[in-house]
């Protein structure tokens, strides 16, 4: 493998809507800005076919009351969100100036001429969300970057972070379609990663990328900054989510209905028949509703959008081709499915990974010179935009007080790099990529899925570790591009092993957590739960949340 | 086979084996119709779809994925 050197002042990991938005505030900040992305930037992240919902703080519609947002925000779904106050006000104090930053850029932020609250928002209560129309936000955030001087190097996949002492001081990857590593040389690097896929297995089984965030979103930013020292948290924490069944998307707060059971009951109180304003909350309330309607013989679940008017249904469908939902929207009308005339079934999605790199307010993580943003921190795309804004502008005034480091210090750590990519390369038999990530999923999800106690959790432990173990002597890539694809299941396997590791150190119930062996919430454990390397061991422990709380 | 050319309408431009991030169509020959070499990573977002100056691209829903839905009363 060839080696390449690329410098530059600021050195962003995904070009997500984060990762652009940093790269944007660092560019014009002054620095020299590098944006690396594992597939195309124009199609990567969670934004990358449009997004609806931008929550936003606007004095002049809200009032003077910014806690008061935050408190009502916090009785949503958002509530789940396990971050420090500060985060929240921090967020919120700046969205709205990014908001009008976005219309001014071309991304229609109002619609009919003013600022449109919908969706995520309970009736006779604050409207937190604006509706936007964000299918080609990537492209306007990427013209953007480029008009600030930012080069984007597509088809690089970041594997590590270099350091010196405890400080960052640039990365290592390798080209997705070349056989060559990449050494990148910077004075700050910003993490704007993905979130954690293909960990627990898909609804549907045997077609794993059938996930709402794609299957590059693999937790490459978790774990390398893992390896490198970082704090992580609650990374036993699970996630659900509900929507369409069997044809994965996210968007739930987009569809203009009712949830009714078989008997045409509907399933919630809060709206009796389609509402534009605030969708029906009971999804929000409960994700866990259809597949608790399914255990109880009372199900399937619909999305009954049968009473919609002609109007709302035009609204329903502008919104949804902005949400990203256009394939959705294309497979309807190719088989005659009419939300007009046939309720939709609903699905409780799997557990997906919860957890975060740890950062503050000013996006630092807890190394000298890394900052983070987006998904592996605060995702939605209000905390993306406005924490890569903030990351950006951190780094770049950080950058000028900085000198550049030699990578050479490091060189230990790109040659062993170099020879385990050489290995996979090399070997003809063994398991590919795809097999160990079945392996993968068979074990989260039978060992640390909806039930968890001591003894499966042990169980599962030493299991992931054999085929961790199998994983690192006999994986094989026969070419570049299942080079990436394993280098991104040894990440997987690094965040599963840690995942069993934090939850059997969680001796307790919570929201998803759940322990037969413990079944309460304890109350003081309503901490964060943080892991990190110390000495190639991982040390947890229980800390209040960034910026206390 | 998610991504389907049509290699009548294809003009071998590349775009969709630019732009897909899961690089489905890894390994395809610059200036031929693109191979859909890794089916099974499409994520269906129909990104190649609307990319394609041409229009040569469907996207066919693979069977585990068909959405599910309520016929109404008369079986429509």
């Amino acid at each position: 493998m060839t080696e390449e050197v690329i410098e530059a002042d600021v050195l962003c990991v995904g070009g997500g809507i984060a990762g652009l938005m940093a790269a944007i505030r660092a560019g014009e900040s002054g620095a020299t800005v590098v944006v690396v992305e594992k597939g195309n930037a124009r199609y990567s992240g969670c934004g990358r076919s449009g997004n609806d919902h931008f929550e936003a703080y606007i004095p002049e519609v809200h009032g003077p009351d910014i806690d008061g947002f935050i408190e009502e925000l916090l009785k949503t779904a958002k509530g789940e969100i396990l971050l420090g106050r500060n985060i929240f006000q921090t967020q919120f104090a700046r969205a709205f100036g990014i908001v009008k930053l976005w219309d001014e850029w071309g991304i229609p932020m109002k619609y009919q001429g003013g600022w449109e609250f919908a969706g995520h928002s309970f009736p006779g209560r604050t409207m937190t969300h604006i509706k936007y129309e964000g299918r080609f936000q990537k492209e306007v955030l990427i013209k953007q970057a480029k008009d600030r001087g930012v080069v984007i190097l597509d088809r690089v996949m970041v594997v590590d972070l270099l350091r010196q002492g405890d400080r960052v001081i640039g990365a290592l990857g390798v080209h997705t379609r070349e056989e060559k590593i990449l050494l990148f040389k910077a004075k700050a690097v910003i993490l704007a990663t993905g979130k954690c896929s293909r960990l627990y297995p898909s609804l549907t089984p045997g077609w794993m990328f059938n996930d709402p965030h794609g299957g590059v979103q693999s937790g490459d930013g978790r774990a390398m900054a893992y390896r490198a020292g970082v704090e992580l948290q609650n990374v036993e924490m699970p996630q659900r989510h509900i929507g369409p069944k069997y044809f994965v998307k996210f968007g739930q707060a987009s569809w203009i209905g009712v949830v009714k059971d078989p008997q045409g009951e509907p399933a919630g109180d809060f709206v009796q028949k389609p509402d534009r304003r605030h969708g029906d909350m009971i999804l929000e309330v409960n994700k866990l509703i259809a597949e608790e309607y399914h255990a109880a013989g009372k199900g399937p679940l619909y999305m009954d959008c049968t009473d919609i008017s002609e109007e709302d249904y035009e609204y329903m469908m502008h919104w949804m081709e902005h949400e990203g939902n256009i394939s959705l929207l294309d497979h309807m009308r190719e088989e005659g499915i009419d939300i007009r005339r046939h309720p939709i079934e609903f699905s409780t999605y799997p557990l997906r990974a919860g957890g975060l790199i740890v950062a503050n307010e000013k996006a630092e993580t807890n190394l000298e010179g890394l900052y983070s943003a987006g998904d592996e921190s605060y995702g939605d795309i209000s905390a993306a935009a406005t924490f890569g804004w903030i990351a950006g502008e951190n780094a770049a005034l950080a950058s000028q007080e900085t000198k550049s480091c030699d990578i050479e210090v490091e060189r230990a750590k790109i040659d062993e790099m170099g020879n385990s990519i050489e290995q996979l390369r090399m070997r003809s038999q063994g398991p590919d990529w795809m097999e160990t990530n079945i392996a993968l999923q068979q074990v989260m999800s039978d060992y640390a899925g909806m039930v968890r106690n001591e003894a499966l959790l042990e169980q599962g432990l030493n299991h992931l570790k054999r085929i961790r173990e199998k994983a690192r002597g006999e994986l094989i890539a026969r070419n570049t591009h299942e080079l990436w694809r394993c280098l991104e299941v040894i990440n997987l396997l690094e965040i599963g092993e840690l995942l069993f590791l934090m939850a059997l150190d969680r001796k307790e119930t919570r929201g998803l957590h759940r322990r037969p062996d413990f079944p309460e919430t304890d109350p003081m454990l309503d901490k964060a739960h943080v892991v990190h390397l110390i000495d190639g061991t991982p040390r947890i422990e229980w800390r209040s949340y960034q910026g206390g709380e | 086979m998610p991504p389907v050319i049509d290699p009548d309408l294809c003009s071998r431009c590349g775009q969709c084996v630019d732009i897909c991030s899961e690089d489905v169509f890894f390994g395809s020959d610059e200036g031929e119709v693109p191979t859909v070499t890794y089916p099974l990573e499409c994520i269906h977002f129909s990104g190649c779809v609307y990319e394609c100056p041409d229009e040569a691209i469907t996207l066919r829903i693979p069977l585990p994925m068909l959405l599910v839905y309520r016929p109404t009363s008369t079986g429509q």
